[in-house]
């Protein structure tokens, strides 16, 4: 009776001890951990490295070898385009200009002969008044 | 006395085992949530990898495209009032353009660079012979930088004006890109009917 007394007394005892110092453990870790992480995205997207190591030595290596490498990859990435235009572009101005000039160079010419063919018929009347009169 | 001293140690050794299996377990846990964080490594290597020959953002100052023998200046291009995109000028000495809200050439993501198929009375623009290009064909733009971004022609594509694929042109994609643009298809009046548009990707060959 006293051998199981004694043994469950010890396995308690044991057992609170045991638990006692994990959960102080446990109370240590996280809470640097949870600031570490809370800070890390405002500071900087990269540092997944620093949550567990700030309090160790290791704190400035993953600092420095993390940033550096995320640096150049953000460069790129805001260069997807920002303002998409409206419509397709009109990038071909056709020989318009040039086609009217060759219209209006066909309507002087075409209205220069008309004076023309006038100018004789008028000359060739005359000429047959004159022929008929003599 | 001593077996039962013996007893009560044995079951004490037995117990704090049992607390310190446990133990780990919980810190494992803690550590997941570091795993939470593990997505970032990933992305940044995703990332770096997408970005292996991209270049840094400088602003295209020429264009060469030696399969249609286009060597020509490259201007910068914003938006016209009406929310289209702008052109080049109708000048004797047309030149390309590149739409300054799309990544530079060389950046990840689809640069735009327009040109004119022809310029009213002047004649053909720099872009005349853009449909001519075949896959796999070079494009140079030379940066501001000093650096030159060589693309190879993916596909070459004549749209109808009014189905113009904005996303295929201007959407999202996760490489350097470039995109030239100009006319095509037969004239409606002072305009064509269709756009030219040349998918390009930045090959190995760029520094």
């Amino acid at each position: 009776m006293r051998r199981s007394i004694l043994s469950a007394m010890a396995l308690a005892g044991t057992a609170v001890l045991a638990g006692a110092a994990p959960a102080l453990a446990d109370e240590a870790t996280p809470v640097p951990t949870v600031r570490e992480a809370t800070k890390a995205p405002g500071q900087a997207p990269a540092a997944s490295a620093e949550p567990s190591k700030p309090e160790a030595t290791t704190d400035p290596t993953p600092v420095a070898s993390v940033a550096p490498t995320e640096a150049p990859a953000e460069e790129p990435a805001p260069g997807q385009v920002s303002v998409v235009p409206s419509g397709a572009p009109d990038t071909g101005v056709a020989p318009a200009s040039a086609e009217s000039g060759n219209e209006t160079g066909l309507v002087v010419g075409g209205s220069a002969a008309a004076v023309l063919a006038a100018g004789g018929a008028a000359v060739l009347l005359v000429r047959r008044r004159q022929a008929t009169r003599a | 006395m001593t077996s039962l001293s013996r007893r009560a140690f044995a079951t004490a050794a037995m117990a704090s085992l049992l607390v310190s299996c446990g133990g780990p377990r919980g810190e494992s846990q803690g550590s997941t949530a570091n795993p939470a964080s593990t997505p970032r490594p990933s992305r940044s290597s995703r990332s770096s990898a997408n970005t292996a020959h991209a270049l840094g953002r400088s602003v295209p100052v020429r264009l060469q495209i030696p399969a249609i023998e286009v060597d020509t200046p490259v201007i910068r291009l914003g938006l016209a009032s009406d929310g289209s995109v702008q052109v080049p000028p109708i000048t004797a000495d047309d030149r390309a353009g590149w739409y300054r809200h799309s990544p530079t050439p060389g950046q990840v993501g689809p640069s735009v660079i327009l040109g004119h198929a022809t310029v009213g009375a002047y004649g053909d623009g720099v872009f005349r012979h853009l449909a001519r290009l075949r896959r796999g064909e070079r494009i140079v733009a030379r940066l501001e930088n000093g650096a030159a971004a060589v693309f190879a022609v993916s596909s070459v594509r004549t749209v109808a004006k009014a189905e113009f694929p904005v996303d295929a042109v201007y959407g999202d994609v996760d490489r350097p890109e470039l995109r030239l643009i100009t006319c095509g298809g037969p004239r409606t009046g002072d305009s064509y009917r269709d756009n030219v548009i040349v998918f390009a990707a930045l090959t190995p060959a760029s520094p």
